[in-house]
């Protein structure tokens, strides 16, 4: 199996299209899923999944043979995220949005029913519009440490950070959060 | 030990990473203090579950590969070509008896074609701004689509699932117009247009880019995707919808 995959690698090298369709297929879902946690949207998960390939397409290349294609397309895609995350961002601060300084009242916690279901959804919320207010470094090393699972010294090799900048992104995004869900977190207590 | 750990420390212990993982656990439970801060990070923490992506089905990379695969550099194209000069004389002869059926054929394919599919967005210089170029562009996507359908509803419901090169020919053709509107669509400011274009090219391409000679297995596989995608249905409510905002069409 290994044997094969390096032979359609090695083909994708000499610019065969099949051989490099092969590897779309194979990678596609995984680029995917992390492009949504990374950005949260659906059109922009998928604008990175056509982008990460493309790139990779390009930079083919200079990849090394022996090295582990899906481990390369997954540091491709997070950087693509990180600069999609980039151009959004300088966007976002001419307009902008929403404030999660108010802290809205919650049903206690225990109370079942649709007040406990809003609440949730609430949370939630809460959560993406934190999330949001992220540096692009900050949220991606964060999704990486928290919902991929990833090690710092991994953050530090996806991100081409040293150990020290990837474990700080991480504190600074655990910081913010923490500070933007407090009230939550109060009123759940 | 009688200092207290910082939030980073904690952090990092609650992701189970970090030194003196034993340290910090005792301490956690002689050190309220610690204690309070451990709890309110693990608990901020656990209530960011990882979002529920939208799935993506078995197709997924097929699909993307025909998204990207017209914006593919062209050094791939050199490859192609670099394997073409490694083949025999006896093949260079088979090849270009075979380039001269295809010509016949297309020829005769051409003359028989049903509709004449006449790119108007290249004949047009369309601005967003310009409404007429943008009319001319609304009715030029409405016909595009009753083509479309036309060769959709043939692939849905032929007989002969042995021979589809004739509805090959057709998605051939549409594939590059519906390429070139939906970038026209996207430049005035019509992403829903440009939406269904891009699903209906996306359709067109596996169309082309099955055997001509194809299975019964794989004419369903297409059949499937059309019918998993509403495509036929968004295909006509789009090009009624485009009439309807252009009465003159």
């Amino acid at each position: 199996m290994a044997a094969e995959g390096a032979a359609v690698l090695a083909r994708a090298r000499q610019g065969d299209e099949d051989a490099f369709r092969a590897l779309v297929e194979q990678h596609s879902r995984s680029v995917f899923r992390l492009a949504y946690r990374m950005t949260g949207n659906e059109q922009d998960a998928e604008d990175i999944v056509q982008e990460s390939f493309l790139r990779a397409y390009k930079q083919l290349g200079r990849f090394e043979a022996r090295a582990n294609f899906g481990t390369w397309i997954y540091r491709i895609t997070a950087n693509c995220c990180v600069d999609l995350m980039r151009s959004r961002q300088s966007r976002r601060d001419q307009s902008h949005g929403e404030s999660l300084d108010a802290a809205e009242e919650l049903p206690p916690a225990g109370v079942p029913g649709p007040e406990r279901l809003a609440a949730s959804a609430e949370i939630e919320r809460r959560v993406q519009t934190a999330l949001g207010e992220l540096s692009p470094l900050e949220r991606a090393a964060f999704t990486l440490r928290h919902y991929e699972g990833r090690s710092i010294d991994e953050i530090s090799s996806v991100l081409g950070l040293g150990t020290s900048a990837a474990k700080h992104s991480v504190f600074r995004a655990v910081k913010k959060l923490r500070t933007a869900l407090a009230p939550l977190r109060r009123v759940q207590s | 030990m009688s200092r207290h750990y910082s939030e980073d420390d904690l952090t990092l212990y609650f992701y189970g990473e970090g030194r003196r993982r034993a340290d910090i656990e005792s301490h956690l439970e002689s050190c309220a203090q610690c204690a309070a801060l451990y709890r309110d990070i693990a608990g901020t923490l656990a209530a960011i579950g990882a979002p529920e992506g939208p799935a993506r089905g078995d197709q997924y990379g097929l699909e993307v590969f025909q998204r990207i695969r017209h914006r593919l550099p062209e050094h791939s194209r050199f490859g192609w070509f670099a394997g073409f000069s490694r083949v025999s004389g006896f093949a260079w002869g088979a090849v270009a008896a075979a380039l001269i059926l295809i010509a016949f054929v297309a020829g005769q394919r051409w003359r028989s074609a049903p509709a004449n599919v006449e790119n108007v967005a290249s004949r047009v210089s369309l601005e967003p701004s310009n409404t007429g170029a943008k009319r001319i562009l609304l009715t030029s996507v409405a016909d595009h689509l009753d083509r479309s359908e036309r060769v959709l509803t043939d692939i849905m419901n032929t007989s002969n699932p042995g021979d589809i090169s004739t509805e090959q020919g057709w998605a051939e053709d549409l594939v590059e117009t519906s390429r070139l509107y939906r970038q026209d669509a996207i430049a005035a400011g019509e992403p829903s247009v440009a939406a269904v274009l891009d699903e209906l090219e996306r359709n067109l391409l596996e169309i082309v880019h099955s055997p001509a000679r194809i299975s019964n297995d794989d004419l369903e596989q297409i059949r499937r995707r059309i019918d998993a995608a509403a495509l036929l249905f968004k295909v006509r409510v789009l090009g009624d919808e485009l009439r309807r905002r252009n009465p003159t069409s």
